[in-house]
């Protein structure tokens, strides 16, 4: 089950790397990236981390993962981390929250926006960690070079 | 931008970007320059990007010249997309139909909603030529999609329709958008930043409207 759910984050996220036009050498690390933050969001409710938790840490990982990449492979880390964050949408989520709201059940429908809204920002946060994390070991080391 | 400039010899350099225009201003030889360009047609293209940057980082290392950098870009600019159409078309089947299976389809639904992204990304790229408008071009492609859906499942009672539809509009989530928002946002340029998360969030309604309608129809 998890394997099948690998190779299919995989080829997710290479696709997607296919229909934004990265360049042809970073199409497998991009699909690498997806397949990592499923790994990562799939592994950690199984010790019982929230829905939210686990989409934080796996988003901040596959920033932390494509700015790695970003330096090895000279590229510019946008290239990966646009396909790493494919499979933790909550596509689902979103889906119930419309379907609720057709069905007039509006309180149901606004928790499960309210939910979608909630994970949507956990990706965006982990992402911002993982950019900051970054600026801030760069300036460390730009402030020790000026200190010399 | 702004080191090139300044590897080009010119001093107080200063420049604006946003996703509609771009400003830059200079000072060269004691007079004042500004110069603008509106981006009236816009198309996410990856590679261009790292080509670009890559142009810059070589310009401002000293390893080329003015004349080459220009040449260069001039090339870039004029080169084919990196994948044809049809690849990009598959590439969208694939991100739906394995998107779909990820969030707990069966094999059944992996075909349908594979089509059903070919055809919403199909008909972006079509509509695109004649609606000069992107929500609503997004709108008909998201309705689109999830008409198929409804088709597929009134034939097949026995496929999900949520499956089929969460996949179709996998080729419309906004994902480059918000990434480069909250780059901007992050790097301090707040108009850029908000304007691109502005989209990503219009583009996200345009298909959260079609989805309730398609699902409106199915009630």
């Amino acid at each position: 089950m998890l394997l099948k759910g690998l190779a299919l984050s995989l080829v997710s996220s290479m696709a997607w790397c296919v229909l934004f036009n990265v360049p042809v050498r970073t199409i497998f690390a991009g699909g690498v990236a997806g397949m990592v933050g499923f790994l990562v969001s799939s592994l950690l409710p199984i010790l019982n981390a929230e829905v939210l938790l686990s989409t934080f840490v796996s988003a901040a990982i596959v920033s932390l993962l494509s700015q790695g990449m970003s330096i090895y492979l000279r590229v510019p880390s946008t290239n990966f981390s646009v396909a790493g964050i494919i499979p933790l949408v909550p596509g689902s989520l979103a889906y119930r929250s419309m379907l609720a709201f057709v069905n007039n059940n509006y309180i149901e429908g606004i928790t499960l926006a309210t939910k979608t809204l909630m994970v949507a920002g956990a990706i965006a946060s982990g992402l911002i960690f993982g950019i900051s994390v970054v600026t801030i070991v760069k300036g460390a080391r730009h402030a020790g070079k000026r200190a010399q | 931008m702004a080191r090139i400039a300044e590897a080009a010899g010119m001093d107080d350099v200063n420049s604006s970007a946003t996703p509609t225009s771009i400003i830059i201003s200079f000072r060269c030889k004691g007079l004042d320059h500004t110069r603008m360009v509106r981006t009236p047609m816009r198309t996410i293209n990856l590679n261009k990007i790292t080509l670009v940057n890559d142009v810059s980082r070589r310009f401002v290392g000293g390893s080329i010249t003015l004349d080459q950098a220009y040449f260069t870009l001039c090339e870039i600019d004029q080169k084919k997309p990196l994948y044809p159409k049809w690849m990009q078309h598959m590439a969208a089947a694939f991100a739906s139909g394995s998107f779909s299976m990820l969030t707990g389809g069966t094999w059944y639904d992996l075909a349908p909603s594979a089509l059903a992204g070919l055809i919403v990304n199909l008909s972006l790229e079509y509509l695109e030529q004649f609606v000069r408008m992107k929500f609503f071009t997004e709108f008909s492609a998201a309705l689109l999609g999830g008409l198929f859906a409804l088709l597929a499942v009134t034939l097949f009672p026995q496929l999900h329709i949520s499956i089929i539809i969460i996949g179709a509009m996998l080729p419309l989530f906004p994902g480059i958008a918000i990434t480069n928002s909250l780059r901007d946002l992050m790097a301090g340029d707040l108009v850029a930043g908000v304007s691109r998360g502005v989209e990503a969030m219009l583009t996200a309604v345009s298909v959260a409207v079609a989805t309730a309608i398609i699902l409106w129809f199915m009630r």
